[in-house]
């Protein structure tokens, strides 16, 4: 382990994320300082439409993720429990509130327009609610329906949403006074599709062993995808993260010299406790797969580009029926020659974790995937047992060696 | 006014009632939520049978911190599995969608995943929910055999109107500010037409209509608001602390019936348009609907104080929570949130909690 210490594990492209994040918020401010609006967004809204709209998207998911990483979400938790809000609900959106409770002084630019598609979960709906309850912001809610079946995404359900999206366009230019620029949305679309079309390369040269790179880096590098889509600065980005890959991969470097273990990772991240990932590394495990890595990753057809992003709006991971899932789950597992799984059982996001039993068992029983659920919080730290966990971990571990 | 046996006992045993339409040769479908329209099903010459909590713990194919109301609702459609000939799981909060997941992977019954759209307003997602309800449709007659006539589901939304009509009656005895027909007998006559056949739970409430013994009562008035309560001795025991709940805002309250059908030339599009602008339950809708309903309710049967009850892992009610007590607090009516998980266990703490309340709003 001595000649670890003398490289980073972590990707170039990897540390240049932290500037990239200041930067979009800095420029969040200037957009509402010039006096175009600013949208409050759940983070699988179609952020390129925006793009054509000339509003300028933040995402208090994103937000919250960046407050438990930097450890300076507390204040945000707490102020919004004060209100009354139950330590049960999702850390993410109590962040939110939190901060819209407490002034929004801080990086986020408080919101003229507050824009939801239910599609990942329903507390989607219930959040942007309460805050237009507190803030008094225009809101507009978009269903996007659970996708049964592909037939969905070319059926009334597809066309349900398409129709959502004019509304919204409808809404934004008279509330706003803005006008649609289609030529500005197939740009976005344009470079939308490049930037997905990058990461998922990046993300297939994961097949590789030992593999280019780890769960840190997937778990932070997908942040241009989320809000910065249709931006060139986001392409710009996955341009260098591949170029980066592939010497990697050229190279025969992997994240770490001795990988014993392949993991697929199912969950969002725990940004307070990016140090258990090492724990995984220290130990040979490296997560090669996860479904959020791929979350935001959709390609587009440049010949229909709203139909396209409302495809995106509904095919987003969770929104696809458990078969789907299943299918892709089974599917990652041999192409990237999966060892094991962890599985995060995660108190915020029920809609992800409520399930994830059931899979786990097809994973195990069927397919012979042995599995570790744990259960904690993604963002608030009070719900996490490091010890425990990493015990448990160790449990894990010793099953693979053992096989 | 009394209840008759046989509808307290089907109340404290719905089971029963499975087993009774099983001999008979009924076909029952188990549904999960009043947003699945009754109508179809009857049309279908099928039964409805709305699933409940009691009966079952929770789940163990959940995780501890998903809403244990749902994962019992999940413990009791496995259990019970033998007596359906299908299931219609309705699109609500994240617990009932991840539901029809699990279910889809644990039961051998046709599931059928009804899809609300959260956004109830416009005609976008009323012609959106019509489209789904037509494939309900489909899934009656194409999977589960049955024939749905267009006269057959007109004459299913008459006698469901009767049955909604016949119980917000009862209730509106209630407004003029004196005891009239206590919550927990009211609670009964709406559980009731969820699990009997409509025409017979209707039968029974026009005798009780009829007969009309009400008693006048100086007891605090309460409004409650929540999800769904089927084990009725949580009603009891709050009402046993000294109160009477004057309205409610439940599904297996006053959600369920409020509005009826309006009957047009498109019954399916009648359906669509009453279920999406029903009394929406915290997971639909716009909050601001929510709370007019609350705020009228409150008004019109003239409480003097609100509870909250709370699943402890119920999202929708616990965000919503917040906003009730804020517009309640402005109009200086007290409130107070009830969360938890299992009542029974932790009765004493809630009766408590609620004498304390009553004992509050009394001084």
């Amino acid at each position: 382990m001595s000649g670890e210490k003398s490289r980073s594990r972590v990707l170039q492209a990897t540390k240049k994320i932290g500037e990239l994040i200041l930067e979009y918020f800095a420029r969040a401010s200037e957009a509402k300082a010039q006096g175009k609006p600013v949208a409050w967004i759940t983070v699988f809204t179609p952020v390129e439409l925006l793009r054509a709209l000339d509003i300028y998207p933040v995402a208090p998911e994103h937000f919250g993720a960046m407050c438990s990483a930097r450890n300076f979400i507390m204040d945000y938790l707490e102020e919004a429990e004060r209100k009354g809000y139950s330590q049960n609900l999702c850390s993410y959106s109590r962040c939110g509130l939190g901060y819209a409770l407490s002034g929004m002084s801080g990086l986020m630019p408080p919101p003229d327009i507050l824009i939801t598609f239910r599609n990942s979960c329903d507390v989607y709906v219930k959040w942007w609610q309460s805050l237009q309850a507190h803030l008094g912001t225009p809101l507009f809610v978009g269903e996007a329906p659970y996708v049964l079946a592909p037939e969905d995404l070319d059926n009334y359900v597809l066309d349900y949403v398409v129709k959502q999206l004019m509304d919204l366009i409808k809404v934004a230019e008279e509330k706003f006074k803005l006008k649609f620029d289609e030529e500005k949305l197939v740009e976005a679309v344009k470079l939308s599709d490049k930037a997905s079309e990058l990461w998922l390369e990046a993300l297939r040269l994961r097949r590789h062993k030992p593999c280019p790179f780890g769960g840190r880096d997937s778990a932070s590098d997908i942040f241009p995808l989320v809000v910065m889509q249709g931006t060139r600065e986001a392409v710009q980005f996955y341009e260098e993260l591949l170029e980066e890959v592939k010497g990697k991969v050229g190279k025969g470097e992997g994240v770490i010299e001795n990988e014993k273990y392949r993991l697929l990772f199912d969950g969002i991240w725990l940004w307070y406790a990016f140090d258990l990932i090492k724990y995984f590394e220290d130990r040979g495990a490296v997560f090669v797969y996860e479904p959020y890595s791929e979350a935001w990753a959709y390609r587009l057809d440049l010949s229909k580009p709203l139909e396209s992003i409302a495809k995106k709006v509904l095919a987003m991971g969770l929104n696809v029926d458990i078969d789907l899932r299943i299918e892709r789950f089974l599917k990652s597992i041999k192409e990237f020659d999966i060892d094991g799984a962890v599985l995060f059982s995660n108190r915020s996001c029920k809609s992800w974790s409520a399930p994830q039993l059931v899979t786990a068992e097809i994973m195990g029983d069927k397919f012979d995937v042995p599995y570790l659920i744990f259960e904690a919080d993604m963002a608030d730290p009070r719900q996490y047992a490091e010890a425990q966990i990493k015990n448990r971990i160790d449990a894990f571990l010793e099953v693979l060696r053992e096989r | 006014m009394t209840i008759s046996t046989s509808i307290s006992e089907v109340c404290k045993n719905p089971i029963g009632m499975l087993k009774k339409y099983k001999d008979s040769g009924i076909g029952v479908v188990g549904y999960s939520c009043s947003y699945v329209p009754e109508e179809l099903i009857i049309s279908a010459e099928l039964q409805p049978f709305r699933i409940p909590n009691f009966g079952s713990a929770a789940s163990t194919l959940t995780p501890t911190f998903i809403c244990q109301f749902a994962s019992a609702v999940l413990e009791n459609i496995l259990k019970l599995e033998e007596f359906f000939s299908g299931f219609v799981l309705a699109h609500t909060c994240d617990p009932m969608w991840r539901l029809y997941d699990i279910i889809k992977k644990k039961v051998r019954k046709p599931v059928f995943f009804l899809r609300v759209p959260h956004n109830t307003e416009g005609e976008l997602s009323t012609e959106f929910f019509k489209k789904e309800l037509l494939r309900l449709k489909d899934f009656l007659t194409e999977i589960l055999g049955a024939k749905v006539a267009d006269e057959a589901l007109l004459r299913a939304i008459e006698v469901c109107n009767e049955n909604r009509s016949l119980l917000k009656e009862v209730y509106m005895r209630n407004d003029d500010g004196k005891y009239c027909v206590n919550g927990l007998d009211r609670f009964q006559l709406a559980l009731a037409s969820m699990w009997m056949p409509k025409k017979e739970i209707n039968a029974q409430i026009k005798a009780l209509i009829f007969k009309n013994n009400s008693v006048r009562t100086d007891k605090v008035r309460l409004h409650i608001n929540g999800t769904a309560i089927y084990d009725l001795k949580l009603i009891e025991m709050i009402e046993d602390a000294g109160c009477f709940i004057a309205s409610d805002d439940l599904c297996t309250g006053s959600r369920y019936f409020w509005e009826n059908v309006e009957i047009s030339r498109d019954p399916i599009y009648a359906l669509a348009d009453r279920y999406l602008q029903r009394t929406p339950c915290p997971s639909h809708g716009p909050l601001q609907k929510r709370l007019a309903y609350i705020d009228f309710m409150v008004e019109k049967f003239k409480a003097r104080g609100v509870l909250t009850i709370a699943e402890r892992f119920c999202d929708p009610i616990l965000y919503d929570a917040v906003h009730v007590k804020d517009m309640l607090t402005k109009r200086n009516i007290p409130t107070m949130l009830i969360d938890y998980e299992n009542f029974e266990q932790e009765a004493g703490r809630i009766k408590t909690r609620v004498e304390a309340f009553i004992e509050s709003l009394s001084g």
